[in-house]
């Protein structure tokens, strides 16, 4: 690519300055919230209107040259990188709410808004945004809806697709198109719900139509804790068993929980071995009625001590240990590499088993912070890359855990997505056949294959530095050889 | 080309003589008039795929089929070589009550599931019309959906996991048996809806949600649609949360409650509020509620449903006919603040052609079904009013951002007006999505969106 000549033709555009091309300025792009993985584009873009994505993304489609979006850059599987170069299109200047109207229950976002700006938007008239993932206050929209990001809420309220009605989409020809939009039941194939989760690699969203939801009368939110991960884990089944569906059902194990104290003292016991957080809300008669069953759901399983919030404030401390708890972890560990595979409710006490047991094996601690309500864990692997070869083993542990987890009849990501991360997992979801009719709905979005190259479909191509210890070797060890 | 022996005989060789229809008997599952060379039964999905792989190799044109209840759905197919009956392809293949999830074959009935699945006190949260006889893969292949995606969804937001038999054969699957999951792209969506445009769906898996241990209705006659608009917005803009909210009009209201066998006063819409919980004093203190707006917005007295009543009442709603004569169902989804007025304009329409018509709305949803009757004796002039409607409707419905789509009409209506109406500029991408699933064109041509 004939970097110079791109950047002036984009630069005509977007304006100068908001064309990126100096060595040190493109290294904030260079990694996400998974910084292991390296990969630098050529040029950065920073448009401010819909038009000007689809003037850029037509000069990329004209010239073939690969382009990425970028929304906050916190993403977990290294879905913003670059790693094949190119121009990436960073899109935190069009972050404005565009349109709220509640009494249709709609709000039409721009994808760059962070995602907490909507629900502070519409707090003051009793209305909220639903997902909610624990980024929240960086994290923009148009990356939720490339990952179909969950949060604690999903139980009840389940995660971005459900509430995301429509999209307004440069393709990567350039093209602009609606899908869906404020109504329901769009005419024709569901478009927009592919497109949520296809990890930016079908287009780039420019506006998002959104649901918005009266907030709930009450809201109850008790802590359960427990000298065993068993008991923790059993009570979970034990509320859904009992026709229950809480807004979130939350657990941490001894290793966050001591993260969580020393950072935010939210006021968890030091010595319990997990706790459970379980959050009710609705109507205010219904969530008095909830809270005596799930008490006894916590008793029948040894609960040590249950704390129900009394009001806002102790509500708020307590998931404020929950919501800090990654950015807690700098105070034990020096870095930790995430995994969010799924398992079904039932597979609980023993994946955390396996967990334990691995930790021994490889001589890592792993501190578990997770939405225990649909069994997507969140093992955080500690470790120094100060000390030879341990992100090596950290990596090599993630994947044994992930391997365990499809074998339980997971999956390999709950709210992450594959991105550069997980792509050479995928076989061991999906066969080959299962593959090509993804690579099918890529092909009619993304015939030429620029948007986000090198993400979520398997590959050994060599050239690409996934992460510093080399993934491909890792993933020999533990899966054996592709 | 195959002579119509030839093809027999492979069918049988493919899912057993006696699962195979053709001649006279195969006329009876003729689609919009069309009747197939053939009907196959497969048992299994390996011979939807053997059937597939040789429908693809001859070029035959397949129309997949659940029980039938919703083959008016569509355009009219282009050709009908084959119809690929599921209803053999019947059954629970996995169930775990405590993780909340359930896959079944495609050619089970709902109801059926409903029962496994209610011995454990769950379901499957969707109640479409004709939920007694339809199937699971007819209803994901159609996005049916009822009034209780107010609280839980639609199929979209139900199932997390499919398996396919795709135009050449193959079997894939796509999303995965946990409640939560983004490993991949979300092909569930696409084929959901899809009309049987893109793949054969063979299995669904779905999250199941705890059936409510209460649930109760209040049902109130409005002599006025402006009063009952005004508490719809009240009721949407409060903290309650029913599970439906069916806005009636005078017509409809009448039926549903005879059928529930409940005094209505004449001349009255009506509006049912459901509620479900697992405490009885929740759902009474949220109806109460109810009851108190609906009298302030000027409502008359109205009935408060449980048990017999109750499900006697849903199922008029959701199952409504408008009795004999000529039918065409016409459904609409708008902005909720557009419903009340979707109503109104559905009467006036109606009114100038000298139709007769139920409307039931999903209030809180904004989806609209116009149920059209007019008289057996004179169907030229009942198709030519459809058509009118049609016309008018959509346009009412495109102005309040939605669309209006045909569920049920004679082929006579449907040779003359779009069943889906004008997708937009989205149609190419649609295309696209279909050349690659489908290159030969040999599943369902012509019944979808843009002739797809
Ligand atoms: C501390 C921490 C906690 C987190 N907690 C959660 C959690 O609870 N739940 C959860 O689900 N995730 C969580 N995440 C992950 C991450 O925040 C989400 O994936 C988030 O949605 C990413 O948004 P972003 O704007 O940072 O996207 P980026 O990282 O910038 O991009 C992510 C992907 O989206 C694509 N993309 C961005 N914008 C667009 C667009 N407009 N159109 C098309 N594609 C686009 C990119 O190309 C990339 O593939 C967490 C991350 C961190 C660091």
């Amino acid at each position: 690519m004939e970097k110079e000549r791109i950047a002036k033709v984009l630069a005509g555009i977007v304006g100068a300055e908001a064309v990126v091309v100096d060595a040190g300025e493109l290294r904030v792009y260079e990694t996400d919230g998974l910084t292991v993985f390296k990969a630098m584009p050529d040029i950065v873009v920073l448009p401010q209107s819909t038009e000007q994505v689809a003037g850029v993304v037509k000069v990329c489609h004209r010239e073939k040259i690969p382009f990425v979006a970028r929304g906050a850059g916190t993403g977990l599987s290294g879905g913003a990188l670059a790693v094949e170069g190119g121009v990436l299109i960073g899109l935190n200047r069009m972050n404005r709410i565009l349109e709220v109207d509640y009494e249709n229950q709609r709000a039409v976002v721009e994808p760059g808004m962070v995602n907490v700006w909507l629900t502070n938007a519409l707090a003051p008239r009793g209305y909220y945004y639903s997902p909610d993932p624990a980024s929240q206050t960086a994290c923009s929209i148009g990356g939720n809806v490339a990952e179909n990001s969950g949060g604690p809420r999903t139980p009840k309220y389940g995660v971005t697709t459900n509430h995301v009605l429509g999209l307004e989409v440069v393709l990567p020809n350039g093209e602009v198109v609606r899908l869906g939009g404020r109504t329901l039941d769009p005419l024709g194939y569901d478009l927009t719900g592919v497109f949520v989760g296809s990890e930016g690699t079908f287009g780039i969203a420019t506006k998002v139509f959104v649901r918005i939801m009266r907030k709930p009368e009450a809201v109850k939110t008790l802590m359960g804790v427990f000298n065993t991960i068993e008991d923790a884990s059993n009570s979970v089944s034990g509320i859904v068993g009992r026709g229950i569906i809480p807004v979130a059902i939350e657990m941490m194990d001894n290793n966050a929980i001591q993260a969580v104290e020393k950072g935010v003292a939210a006021g968890y016991p030091l010595d319990a071995v997990a706790v459970l957080l379980v959050e009710v809300d609705g109507p205010k008669d219904e969530v008095e009625a909830l809270v005596e069953p799930i008490k006894e759901v916590l008793k029948e399983n040894q609960v040590r001590e249950i704390r129900v919030a009394k009001d806002d404030n102790e509500r708020l401390l307590l998931w404020k240990g929950r919501k800090a708890a990654f950015a807690a972890m700098g105070q034990i560990s020096p870095e930790y590499y995430v995994q969010d595979s799924v398992i079904p409710r039932t597979k609980l006490p023993s994946i955390m088993r396996l967990i334990g047991d691995l930790s021994q094996k490889y001589g890592l601690r792993v501190a578990n912070v997770f939405h225990a309500g649909d069994g997507n864990l969140h093992p955080l692997i500690l470790y120094s890359s100060a000390n030879e070869g341990e992100l090596h083993k950290a990596e090599a542990m993630g994947a044994e855990i992930i391997k365990a987890c499809v074998d339980m009849g997971g999956s390999l990501t709950g709210e992450h997505g594959i991105g550069l991360e997980k792509r050479d997992f995928m076989p061991l979801m999906f066969t080959g056949d299962d593959l090509a009719a993804m690579r099918k709905a890529k092909k009619a979005f993304d015939p030429d294959g620029l948007m986000n190259p090198g993400k979520i479909f398997p590959t050994a191509k060599a050239g690409v530095e996934v992460g510093a210890a080399g993934q491909r070797q890792i993933l020999d060890k533990v899966l054996g050889p592709a | 080309m195959l002579s119509d022996e030839t093809l027999v005989h492979r069918l049988g060789g493919l899912v057993g003589g006696e699962h195979v229809v053709a001649g006279s008997e195969a006329s009876r599952y003729a689609v919009d008039g069309r009747a197939p060379r053939a009907v196959a039964f497969p048992g299994s999905a390996e011979e939807v795929s053997a059937v597939m792989a040789f429908a693809s190799a001859e070029w035959l044109k397949v129309v997949p089929r659940g029980s039938g209840t919703k083959m008016a759905l569509g355009g009219i197919p282009a050709r009908v070589d084959l119809v690929l009956a599921l209803s053999r392809l019947g059954g629970i293949v996995d169930y775990e009550p405590a993780d909340m999830t359930a896959a079944f074959r495609a050619g089970t009935r709902l109801q059926e599931a409903q029962e496994i699945l209610g011995r454990n006190g769950q379901f499957i949260a969707l109640d479409p019309p004709d939920a007694d006889a339809a199937t699971i893969g007819g209803i994901l292949a159609t996005n049916s959906s009822g009034p209780r995606r107010l609280r839980y969804g639609a199929s979209r937001d139900l199932v997390i996991a499919t398996r396919l038999v795709h135009a050449d054969g193959k079997v894939t699957k796509a999303g995965a048996k946990v409640v939560k999951n983004v490993t991949g792209y979300d092909l569930n969506k696409l084929y959901i809806g899809s009309l049987g445009t893109l793949a054969i769906i063979v299995e669904a898996t779905f999250r199941l949600y705890p059936v409510p241990a209460v649930e109760k209705t209040y049902l109130a006659p409005f002599a006025s649609l402006d009063g009952l608009k005004r508490l719809v917005a009240s009721i949407l803009d409060s903290p309650l949360v029913p599970f439906a909210a069916e806005l009636m009009n005078v017509e409809a209201s009448r039926r549903v409650a005879a059928a529930a066998g409940l005094p209505w006063p004449e001349g009255s819409y009506g509006l049912a509020l459901a509620v479900g919980s697992v405490r009885r004093e929740a759902v009474d203190a949220q109806l109460e509620t109810v009851r108190r707006m609906s009298r302030e917005a000027g409502g008359a007295d109205g009935h408060m449903l449980e048990g017999g009543p109750h499900d006697a009442f849903w199922r008029a709603t959701r199952d409504f006919a408008l009795g004999d004569g000529l039918q065409a169902v016409l459904k609409a989804s708008v902005l909720l603040t557009k419903v009340a007025e979707a109503v109104r304009v559905g009467e006036e329409v109606a009114g100038q052609h000298g139709l007769r018509l139920g409307v039931i709305s999903e209030a809180g949803s904004g989806i609209v079904r116009y149920y059209l009757t007019g008289d057996a004796a004179s169907p030229e002039r009942f198709q030519q009013a459809v058509v009118e409607s049609v016309s008018r409707l959509r346009a009412f419905a495109q102005e309040a951002e939605g669309n209006l789509v045909i569920l049920k009409a004679s082929p006579e209506v449907k040779s003359r007006v779009d069943v889906w109406g004008p997708v937009g500029k989205a149609l190419p991408l649609m295309q696209r999505s279909k050349a690659e699933f489908d290159p030969q064109g040999i599943l369902n041509p012509g019944r979808f969106v843009g002739g797809i």
